[in-house]
Order: C-alpha cells, then sequence, then structure tokens
C-alpha cells in the first residue's frame, strides 16, 4: 500500500517511465538507444559508478583507459551503426583491416594482409588450397549471417534459407555447423604453416577443443561477421573498444535516455506474469511496462526475477553447465621509447602465435582440468602501434591467451603460473620481452566476472554455435514474462561488442507496443 | 485421487504393502499393474464393489500412487511450481487438487497437495514426478523425498465412509482438514478426500504397519475392498479423466504438445488469476485454440470398446477414450475426445457400438463437468 505522495513507508515508488534497461554493457545501451529514439522515455541503471566499467579492467593503473579485453573487433552490428549514427557519435577505426603475422613452434612467420581473399592468392606453398578455403568459408559465412544475428526465430527462417540455398552449399554448411576444426581443414590442407595457422583461428575462444564435433562453426560465425563495412575483416577501433562504449553512450544521450550509475537493481517487479518495473537494493521502485535485461542471464532470472515464477523447464535451459574454458587478458606496459614511426608499420597488425595442432588439442585438455597449458594460443596488439594517441609517452601491449581453464588461476600461485605461460607464448615472437615488463595487469574470466559482478560462466569460452543458438532462443524468450526482453551476453552469438542482442531485444519491445502506447 | 493407465506390458509387478490382505480377500484374483505395483482389479464383483461404495463404504489399496514428503522453508514455493493446487494459500491440515504442468501450459499430470505442517507438504500424484520435482526445486531451499515405498494407503471411501473411520477411531474434523490418530499403536494421518461424487479419506501410514490399519478397518467397520474396475465406473461417473487413458501425458513425437487443462475439462483446477505456477504465462498470454476437448457420454448401448467412433450430426469426428457400464445411469457411459471447433454445436451424437450400430448418446452432466461450468462462468462474469 502506497501513501498519498506514492510512498511505502520510506521507499519511494516512481512511475512516468516507459522502459527500463538494466546494465550499462554495451548491448544494454543499444537497447536504451533505440527505445529512446523510438520515442519511450527511458532509463538505464548501471550497477558501477560508471557506464561499461566491466570492460574497462584490464589495464594497468594509469594506461590508457580506452584499452580492455575486448581489444579488436570481429564484427560491429551494422544495423546499429547505421540506425543510431555511431560514426557521428565518435566510431572511428585506426586500422580498418588489419594483417596479421602467425609465429609457430620453430620460429617460422607467415604474415598475411588483411584481406584474407587476397591474401590467400599471395599464401606460399598452399596458395591454392587457402583460396579454395577461403573462397568457401566466406560463403559459408556471408550465408550464415542472419543465423549468426541471433534475432528471434532466426532458427526457422535459417532453415528456409537452407532449403533453397545452392546444394553444394547447403550440403557444405550442414557438414560445417557440426565437423570437427581439424576435419574441416584437413579436408582443404596438408601440413603446413597455413593449416596450423587456421586451426589456431577456429580454436581461438573457442569452447571446444579442434578435434571436438562442432568446433569449426565458431570460426565461420567470427567471419560473417561484418565491422568498418567489411565482412571478415579484423578491426582496431580508435581509442580501443572502450572509445566505442563512450560512442554508444553519446548516441543513447542523444536520444535523451536517463542514466542512473551506482543503482543496483534488486528485483525485477513481475505482476500478472508481466514486468513491471524494477526495485533498486534501497527499496526505491521505478515502474516501467517494459523491461531490458541486459546482465546475464543468470543473474537476470534467478537473482532478479527467483525461481519461484520462473517456469521449470525454462529455467532448466537458462542455467549454465560449470564453465571449463576462458580467454584470459594480460596487458603489459613496456620499458623504452614509444614506438617510432619505423617500427610501427611492422608492429600494426594482429599477431598470433599457433602452436602445433596436437600442442593445442593438449593445451584444451589441461585447461579443462584446470591446469594451466604451457602452450597457448597468443594474439597480442599493440595499441601504439594503430592509436598513437592510446599511450603516447610508452609502449603497451594487449595480450589475449586462449584457452585457460576458466575457474582456477584465481589464486596468487595460479595467476603466476598464467602470467608466466602466456608471457612465454609473447616470447614466440617478442624474445627477451619478460625483461622489458614495466607494469602489467592480468584479467581471468573470475576476475571479469568479480568486476561485474555476473557468474565465471558469463564470460567463460562458448561451446559450438548451435549451442550457442539453442541458449539464446531460451535467454530471449524472457520465459514468458510479458514486457521482459533479454539481451545479456547469451543473447549474442561469438563475443566481442556488436551490438545486435541489444537491437533485437529493443526491436522486440517495440513490436509489442500497441498504438496507444500500451506494452501487450 | 485417480489412479494413472496401467502398464499392460508390465512383467512382475512388485507388491503393495497391503498386497498381502488385499490378496487374501480377493476371491477373483484379477490383478493388474499400476506404476510398477500389483493393483486388485476386481476383488469380489464389479457390481457388489460398486454398490457397497453407493450404499456403504469401501476400502482400496492406493499404495500404487506416488506419493512425496516436501519440506523447507520453500516448500510451499516449489509446491506451487510443481502444481497449481494453492499451496501457499493452505492452512496446515488443508489439501487442495491441481496439475502438474509442463511450461507450455500442457498437463503432466493430477496432484494433490495437502499442508501438514507450516513446512512441511504431502503431494499425491498418479504416476511418479521426480523430474518436475528436481526441477521445481532448483535454487529453492526445500527438500523432497520419495515416500512412495515407505508409506502405505487406503483409500475409505462411500456413503458411510466418515462413520467407518469413525468406527475405527479415527474422526475426521471438517471437509477439508487432515487429522491424525494413533490406530493400534500406528501414528495415522487421514486427509479428507472425494472420488467423483463419494466423499472419503486417505489414510497415510508406515509400510510396515500396512496390515494392522486394513485388519482394524476390516473388523470394526462393514467396509469392503473396492477394485480398479468399480472405482474405473465410479470415475466416469464424476466426470474425473485418467491420466494416460483419457489424455496423453507424454509428447508422443516432436511437434505435439500436451493437452491444456481445458481440453480435459478441468479448467478449473488451473485458475489464471490466482497464485503463479509453471505454465500459467503461456496459458494466459500463449494458449492454443483448443483442439480437442473431453466429454463423459451416456450411449443408449450395452458395449461400448475404447477407440470406438463417435459421430457429431453424422459425421465421424471423434473417439471414446473408455467406457463402462453404469448401473446407476443404466447405460454404457464413456468419455469421449471430440474436437475443438465442435464445442457448444453439438446438437446429435452417435458412437458405435462394439456390434458397429450406431447408438444414440448424450453429453452426461458430472460433478466435474458442473465444476468447470460453474468456473468458466465466474471467470466470463469477471471478464465482463
Amino acid at each position: 500500500m502506497t501513501d498519498g505522495d506514492g510512498q511505502i513507508g520510506k521507499a519511494k515508488i516512481e512511475g512516468g517511465v516507459d522502459a527500463i534497461v538494466i546494465g550499462g554493457a554495451p548491448d544494454g545501451l543499444v537497447a536504451a538507444a533505440y527505445l529512446a529514439r523510438a520515442g519511450l522515455k527511458t532509463v538505464l541503471f548501471e550497477a558501477s559508478g560508471e557506464i561499461g566499467a566491466p570492460c574497462r579492467s584490464a589495464a594497468p593503473e594509469g594506461d590508457s583507459a580506452s584499452l580492455d579485453g575486448e581489444h579488436l573487433f570481429h564484427g560491429l552490428d551494422p544495423q546499429t551503426i547505421d540506425d543510431l549514427d555511431l560514426y557521428s557519435c565518435g566510431v572511428a577505426f585506426a586500422a580498418r583491416r588489419m594483417g596479421v603475422a602467425y609465429f609457430f613452434e620453430d620460429g617460422e612467420c607467415l604474415r598475411l594482409g588483411g584481406d584474407l581473399r587476397a591474401a590467400a592468392q599471395d599464401a606460399d606453398p598452399d596458395g591454392d588450397a587457402f583460396q579454395h578455403f577461403i573462397t568457401d568459408a566466406f560463403e559459408a559465412a556471408s550465408f550464415m549471417r542472419p543465423l549468426f544475428s541471433g534475432a528471434p526465430g532466426v532458427n526457422a527462417a535459417f532453415a528456409t534459407a537452407l532449403a533453397d540455398a545452392p546444394p553444394r552449399l547447403a550440403k557444405q554448411l550442414d557438414r560445417w555447423m557440426t565437423q570437427p576444426a581439424e576435419e574441416a581443414l584437413a579436408d582443404y590442407f596438408p601440413e603446413g604453416a597455413v593449416k596450423t595457422a587456421m586451426l589456431a583461428e577456429a580454436a581461438f575462444r573457442n569452447g571446444l577443443p579442434p578435434h571436438e564435433a562442432m568446433s569449426f562453426s565458431p570460426l565461420l560465425a567470427r567471419w560473417s561477421g561484418e565491422v568498418a563495412g567489411l565482412q571478415g575483416a579484423v578491426a582496431f577501433a580508435e581509442g580501443g573498444a572502450g572509445a566505442v562504449i563512450d560512442a554508444l553512450r553519446r548516441a543513447a544521450q542523444k536520444a535523451k535516455v536517463e542514466f542512473r550509475t551506482a543503482s543496483p537493481i534488486a528485483r525485477i517487479l513481475i505482476e500478472k506474469d508481466r514486468a513491471a518495473g524494477v526495485e533498486l537494493d534501497t527499496g526505491n521502485q521505478l515502474r516501467a511496462p517494459i523491461v531490458i535485461a541486459a546482465v546475464d542471464a543468470e543473474t537476470t532470472y534467478t537473482e532478479l526475477i527467483g525461481p519461484a515464477v520462473l517456469d521449470r523447464a525454462f529455467q532448466q535451459s537458462i542455467s549454465m553447465r560449470k564453465p571449463a574454458l576462458s580467454t584470459a587478458h594480460l596487458h603489459l606496459r613496456l620499458k623504452g621509447a614509444p614506438i617510432d614511426e619505423t617500427t610501427r608499420a611492422g608492429l600494426a597488425r594482429r599477431i598470433v602465435y599457433a602452436p602445433p595442432a596436437d600442442k593445442i588439442c593438449r593445451a584444451f585438455a589441461g585447461a579443462a582440468q584446470g591446469d594451466v597449458p604451457k602452450e597457448l594460443i597468443i594474439e597480442a596488439v599493440f595499441e601504439n602501434a594503430f592509436d598513437e594517441n592510446a599511450a603516447p609517452d610508452r609502449q603497451q601491449l594487449s595480450v589475449l591467451a586462449h584457452p585457460t581453464p576458466a575457474l582456477a588461476a584465481s589464486d596468487e600461485k595460479g595467476r603466476e603460473k598464467l602470467r608466466d605461460a602466456i608471457v612465454a607464448g609473447v616470447e614466440r615472437f617478442a624474445p627477451n620481452i619478460a625483461e622489458r615488463i614495466d607494469a602489467e595487469r592480468l584479467a581471468t574470466a573470475a576476475d571479469m566476472a568479480s568486476a561485474s559482478g555476473a557468474p565465471a560462466g558469463a564470460f567463460a569460452a562458448r561451446e559450438g554455435v548451435y549451442r550457442q543458438l539453442a541458449r539464446a532462443a531460451a535467454t530471449t524468450s524472457a520465459g514468458s514474462v510479458g514486457g521482459l526482453f533479454f539481451c545479456g551476453p547469451e543473447a549474442q552469438i561469438g563475443y566481442g561488442i556488436n551490438g545486435a542482442a541489444g537491437r533485437n531485444a529493443a526491436q522486440a519491445a517495440l513490436g509489442k507496443i500497441d498504438r496507444a502506447g500500451a506494452a501487450r | 485421487m485417480i489412479f494413472p493407465v496401467d502398464d499392460i506390458v508390465a512383467e512382475r509387478p512388485a507388491p503393495t504393502p497391503l498386497y498381502a490382505a488385499a490378496a487374501s480377500v480377493s476371491t477373483a484374483n484379477l490383478w493388474t499393474s499400476i506404476n510398477g505395483f500389483a493393483a486388485a482389479r476386481v476383488y469380489d464383483s464389479v457390481e457388489a464393489e460398486y454398490r457397497a461404495a453407493k450404499e456403504g463404504a469401501v476400502i482400496a489399496d492406493f499404495g500404487p500412487l506416488s506419493r512425496y514428503a516436501v519440506r523447507g522453508e520453500s516448500a510451499a514455493v516449489l509446491l506451487s511450481r510443481v502444481a497449481t493446487a494453492p499451496a501457499l494459500s493452505l492452512s496446515p491440515g488443508e489439501s487442495a487438487r491441481g496439475l502438474i504442468l509442463d511450461d507450455e501450459g500442457g498437463v503432466i499430470d493430477l496432484a494433490e497437495v495437502s499442508r501438514l505442517a507450516d513446512e512441511l507438504f504431502l503431494l499425491t500424484t498418479p504416476s511418479p514426478q521426480p523430474r518436475a520435482l528436481q526441477l521445481a526445486a532448483r535454487g529453492l531451499d526445500a527438500q523432497v523425498e520419495d515416500i512412495s515405498r515407505t508409506v502405505a494407503a487406503i483409500g475409505v471411501l462411500g456413503a458411510n465412509a466418515n462413520e467407518a473411520l469413525a468406527a475405527s477411531g479415527l474422526k475426521i474434523p471438517g471437509d477439508h482438514v487432515a487429522a491424525s490418530a494413533v490406530l493400534r499403536g500406528v501414528e495415522t494421518a487421514a486427509r479428507p478426500m472425494q472420488f467423483g461424487a463419494l466423499p472419503g479419506a486417505e489414510l497415510v501410514f508406515p509400510a510396515e504397519d500396512a496390515l494392522t490399519i486394513w485388519e482394524r478397518l476390516m473388523r470394526r467397520s462393514s467396509v469392503k475392498p473396492i477394485g480398479l474396475d468399480a472405482m474405473e465406473v465410479l470415475r466416469i461417473e464424476s466426470g474425473a479423466p485418467r491420466p494416460g487413458a483419457d489424455f496423453i501425458t507424454r509428447v508422443p513425437r516432436r511437434g505435439a504438445r500436451r493437452p491444456l487443462p481445458s481440453e480435459i475439462g478441468l479448467p478449473h483446477l488451473a485458475p489464471l488469476d490466482g497464485g503463479w505456477f509453471n505454465g500459467r504465462r503461456s496459458l494466459r498470454f500463449a494458449a492454443p485454440a483448443p483442439d480437442h476437448y473431453l466429454v463423459t457420454l451416456a450411449i443408449d448401448a450395452d458395449h461400448v470398446l475404447p477407440g470406438a467412433p463417435v459421430a457429431l450430426g453424422g459425421k465421424a469426428d471423434g473417439r471414446v477414450t473408455l467406457a463402462v457400464w453404469s448401473p446407476a445411469v443404466r447405460r454404457v457411459i464413456a468419455f469421449a475426445s471430440l474436437p475443438g471447433a465442435t464445442a457448444g454445436k453439438i446438437r446429435e451424437i452417435s458412437v458405435v457400438d462394439d456390434g458397429g450400430e450406431a447408438r444414440r448418446a448424450r453429453i452426461l452432466d458430472t460433478a466435474e463437468s458442473r465444476l468447470a461450468a460453474a468456473f468458466q462462468q465466474s471467470q466470463a462474469q469477471a471478464t465482463d
């Protein structure tokens, strides 16, 4: 019962809002911007004091705040960029199609240009096979793109599209979606540098080892992404990923989204099987007919709604298996002068250490058991080589290492072991770099989970596209709670900042608004 | 509580705790298997058992049913996820009927929930439901114990059921309140129940004392044992559908669904304006149009087989699920499944009997159909 001015005791009940977004992660910002642009009075709640804060935790103290665990972009939803006019909000790319240098165990190096189709032509000695593979893979990835957006009902649409696809492509897609990466690549390549490099690409950030079924499909998902207008490209945003989050925030601000930071949500109010608003930690309530959750599924459903009003099978479908594998991020600040113009050109690329196939498989097996593997797949980027403003007075290196145990390395000894394994991987292409480290910060899945308040599973490596699609379909169904929409990490296929999940959630919410403005 | 469909392929049914006592009084020696337990179909004769229930009191072995003790702070919440019975609003001693629904609102099973203490409930279901309970317990402070094999249960049914209980030393204080008593040194819980239109009570007690309680009831009162076949007549007369026989409880193929409460004539057991239960949101927002619905028919025939075609206005549209001869109606009575599109439009019904002849039939007004009609009327008034 409320008193005259809408208060229960000391708690306040506030209304007059059309939509609430929980979580200031990129998809939350995208969803809020879409809703506000559609004319809905939208409030975004962020538990921490800063929008996008959990994404910015990986840089050592004093380093550029623009750097984070997602140092590169593999896909940024082009429709979101257009609809929210993100280029005018500050999104810019320092490198649109990054080249890559693969380093191998024997010290050899394979350099490829950013345009993989063109690079395949020049690759030696497996040029023909590489070109054939890239042509087929990009055709398949392009066809699969609508599926990988994770939009509601996309599975059925994809099945129809597959039935209408040319038989050769349909057969190939059918095989690739379930094939182990090792087997898929063996169809094209003899043993050699290109195969090792592609195997490392397929295994990188993958929850499945390359010899297991469905381990090839995540590479297709990655290559289906479009960034900076280029399919399958890898890009570096000016100012890093943090700058993209800033641009999303500006887009939301421009659309008149109201931000409430340092405002943890205690629960989502459910009344008559519909979302009716949120209750904050303070006990205050904000009521609105639309609630979009941009935090992980477990937090959204199990904590903010609670099992007491969740359908049983739905709860089971969203619950995560205990995460086994993840990717660790090591940020290094290096001693010595900043990168000069001469070295800039050489370093302005992705640098990948690709261990041999058998060692990759062993690394997956070890990491799944909780051990830190001796050999890790390493992806490193010298940010200053792309963006001299990132840290003008020093060199810094952002490194992602995979596969690492998702829940291990939580004690000092484990962290040290993990850090040493990553540095050993970096030494494969940057000898003696250990002596040049001035400051460093290691961020594991557990660290990112603790920074964001989400379970470690939200930061674990994803297992196969079909499983991701099933989880996305389950989580975005919101357990049939009317007026509730979901765009947390489980709604996205693949990793990194993308925005499609936020757009999908907002468009689904807008589709449920009738002409009178009431949510159905 | 209604028994589920027999397992006709069960090879060696297990004895219930009351099997020895039941076998000793069975002259017909006709048995079937329910949930893997031996259950008497007939003790003496169907007609005599039926008459005893209508005119006096009968006892039935309820051992084959599944029972769960649910304990803990969130026991009521857990049960509200499991079943549509209003577990949260029950006071200690009270019982309520309900349904177990899937996420889409399809009926998995029937259920009866009794609150025995603040944090202790008894859940009775026709078939074992460990999966539904296991899923429902996730994230809740509640423990579920399957007590089906550690307790015995007797249903005391009939016009004189309360007198029979009193004669045995157990008095039930009201129509809805459970009681407990010590009968010949055995702690026995009794909860009131209805079997169709018949009043009665269910006694639950430790399995090892089963024979003691059976003997006490048989000696102190004039009850007779009743088998499944006579209970089947009483069940169909009351309009209570039987899981697995009158409606499917398992999804037979991909794309198929379980029946909705309204499709089996039990919409009143899943009210959408009460407390929350599993599947309610789907029933409320996304329920499909009824595909078919169950009715109880009185057929001018001597014998009708399950599966017999039902014709509406001369066109074969539905089928009989189960049929029995009813001494009260003096006709065959049967459950029939009819197409959803015919609801409220039926004028002439005929059913093909086992001789292949079309026989006239009419929809029978039953205790359950009256409850459903009253519920739907109240819903319509609430909407107005």
